[in-house]
C-alpha cells in the first residue's frame, strides 16, 4: 500500500468515527439531526406580531404540556425533540421564533410536509402549547445532560 | 352460518370502542381531518321512531377511519339494521374519502368528499338524507333484496370563528342500480367546546372535554323533482364528551320536522383512536425480521 493510500484510508475512517460518533451522540441526545425547516412555511407579519394572552398566566403551562403529550409526542416525541420524524422543537431555530410564529405553524400545520393543522384545538388550547413549546428546552436539559452548554 | 356472521358483526359493534376531541356532528361534516398513521375505530347507532305506527328500527355500523395524509382520509363502513317485530340484516358497506384542497386554514375550508356505496334498501343508518322520502313500511325480506350501488360527493365548508365550528354540506348521490336521477340533500351543523383552556390535571367531566353543538339536515328532492315536496328533515342538538385521551362518546336526539321524517332519530357513538397506527404495524413488521 503506498503512503498516499495510506493516508486516504486513514483520513476515511476519521470521517467515517466523525459521522458515527455524531449520529451516536445524536441518537444518545434524542434529536432529529435530519430536519431541516421548510423555507417555504412562513408565517404572515400579522400572526408573527400576535402576542400570547396566556403569557402572564402561568398556571396555563399545565394545560398545555397535557395537550403536548395527547396531541403532538406521536411525531415530535416526549422531549419534542423530532425523533419520530417531525421537527426538533428544541433547536435555536425554532425557539427563536415569536409566540405569534409558533401559534400560526400550529394553527395552520405543513400540510406538503406532514406536520398537520390544529385549527380543531380552541384558540387558547393553542397558545397553551405555544407556552409549554418554551418549556422544552428545560425538559430537554434534564432529559439529556449533555444538551447544557 | 348467517346467524354465526350475525352474531360476529354484533359482538363486534358492543366489543369495539369510537374519535378524540371528536366533532359533536353525526351527519355533518367539518373540514378537521383524521391525524396521518393514525386510524379511529368507531361505533354508531340509529334508532329510528317512525310517525305514523311502522315500526321502529335500530341501525348499528362501524366505522374504520384512517388518515393518509394531512390532507387525504379514508373511511370504511360496516352496517347492519334490525326492525322491531321483523328480523336482523346487514345492509351493506360504504368507502368514503375526503380531500382537501387548500393547505392553511381560511375562512371558509372547502374539503372534497366521494363515497361509494354497497348497500341494500334496509340500509337505515341515515349517515345523510338526500332526495325523497324512504318508506317505512317495507320488511326487511323485501327491501334487502333490493341493492343499491351508489355514488356520492359532497361539498363540505367549514369555518372556524372564535372557537365555533361552522359547517355546510352539499350532497349529491346517484343511484347505480336504479334510475332515480341524482338526488340532493344538505347539512348544517354549528358547534363549540364548552371550556376553552385545557386544564393541567387529566380530568374527565372537566368542561374542556365537552363540545355541544346542533344540525339540520335533510333532502332537497332529485334531478326528477327538486325542491322540498316529499322529502325528510331533521333537527338535532348534539354532544360529544372525550372521555378520555383516545376515546370520546357522542349522543344526538333529532326531531323530524315534516310529516314524511321519523319522529324522533336516537344517534349513539364511541370512537377510539389509536395513534400513531401505521408506525405500530410498521414496528410489527421490522420485530419480524
Ligand atoms: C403527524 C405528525 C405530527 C404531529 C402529530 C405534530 N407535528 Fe408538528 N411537525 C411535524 C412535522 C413533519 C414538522 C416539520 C414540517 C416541515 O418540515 O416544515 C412539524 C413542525 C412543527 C413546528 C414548526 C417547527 C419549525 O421549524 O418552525 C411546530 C412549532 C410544531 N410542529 C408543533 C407541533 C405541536 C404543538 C403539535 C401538537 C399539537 C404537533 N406539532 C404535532 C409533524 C407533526
Amino acid at each position: 500500500m503506498t503512503l498516499r493510500a495510506a493516508i486516504t484510508k486513514k483520513r476515511f475512517w476519521n470521517i467515517f468515527a466523525l459521522i458515527v460518533s455524531t449520529v451516536l451522540v445524536g441518537i444518545a441526545m434524542g434529536q432529529n439531526l435530519t430536519y431541516q425547516q421548510d423555507p417555504g412555511w412562513q408565517p404572515p407579519q400579522a400572526a408573527i406580531t400576535r402576542a400570547n394572552p396566556l403569557a402572564r398566566n402561568a398556571d396555563a403551562v399545565g394545560g398545555g404540556r397535557k395537550l403536548f403529550l395527547r396531541e403532538c409526542t406521536e411525531c415530535h416525541g416526549r422531549e419534542g425533540n423530532g425523533r419520530k420524524r417531525a421537527a426538533d422543537l428544541v433547536l435555536p431555530q425554532v425557539q427563536k421564533q415569536s409566540d405569534g410564529a409558533l401559534f400560526w405553524k400550529i394553527t395552520n400545520g405543513n400540510a406538503r410536509h406532514g406536520m398537520p393543522s390544529f385549527a380543531k384545538l380552541p384558540e387558547l388550547q393553542r397558545w397553551q402549547l405555544v407556552l409549554f413549546l418554551r418549556q422544552l428546552p428545560l425538559s430537554a436539559s434534564t432529559a439529556a445532560p449533555m444538551e447544557k452548554e | 352460518m348467517k346467524k354465526i356472521t350475525r352474531y360476529i358483526f354484533f359482538v363486534m359493534l358492543v366489543a369495539l370502542p369510537v374519535l378524540a376531541q371528536e366533532s359533536p356532528y353525526f351527519v355533518t361534516y367539518d373540514h378537521h381531518l383524521e391525524q396521518p398513521g393514525n386510524l379511529e375505530i368507531e361505533t354508531q347507532s340509529n334508532a329510528g321512531f317512525p310517525r305514523h305506527g311502522e315500526p321502529s328500527y335500530f341501525a348499528p355500523y362501524i366505522e374504520l377511519e384512517y388518515g393518509f395524509t394531512t390532507r387525504w382520509t379514508s373511511e370504511l363502513y360496516l352496517e347492519g339494521q334490525s326492525r322491531s317485530g321483523d328480523s336482523t340484516v346487514f345492509t351493506g358497506w360504504r368507502l368514503e374519502n375526503r380531500f382537501r384542497p387548500l393547505a392553511a386554514e381560511h375562512r371558509i375550508n372547502p374539503i372534497l368528499y366521494f363515497e361509494y356505496e354497497n348497500i341494500n334498501e334496509a340500509s337505515r343508518i341515515q349517515k345523510e338524507t338526500p332526495g325523497h322520502a324512504t318508506e317505512f313500511d317495507v320488511p326487511n325480506s323485501e327491501s334487502r333484496h333490493i341493492r343499491a350501488h351508489e355514488l356520492e360527493s359532497k361539498l363540505i365548508l367549514s369555518s372556524n370563528v372564535h372557537d365555533w365550528n361552522i359547517a355546510e354540506n352539499f350532497i349529491a348521490e346517484k343511484n347505480l342500480s336504479h334510475n332515480e336521477g341524482v338526488e340532493f340533500g344538505y347539512s348544517f351543523g354549528v358547534s363549540r367546546p364548552l371550556g376553552t383552556i385545557a386544564s393541567a390535571a387529566n380530568c374527565h367531566l372537566c368542561r374542556e372535554n365537552f363540545i355541544a353543538g346542533a344540525e339540520l339536515f335533510g333532502g332537497l328532492g332529485s334531478t326528477k323533482g327538486f325542491g322540498f315536496h316529499d322529502t325528510t328533515h331533521y333537527f338535532a342538538p348534539a354532544l360529544s364528551w372525550q372521555v378520555s385521551n383516545n376515546s370520546s362518546l357522542r349522543f344526538s336526539p333529532a326531531i323530524g320536522l315534516t310529516s314524511k321524517s321519523a319522529a324522533v332519530l336516537l344517534r349513539f357513538g364511541y370512537s377510539y383512536e389509536i395513534r400513531g397506527f401505521k408506525d405500530k404495524i410498521a414496528s410489527l413488521f421490522r420485530g419480524a425480521k
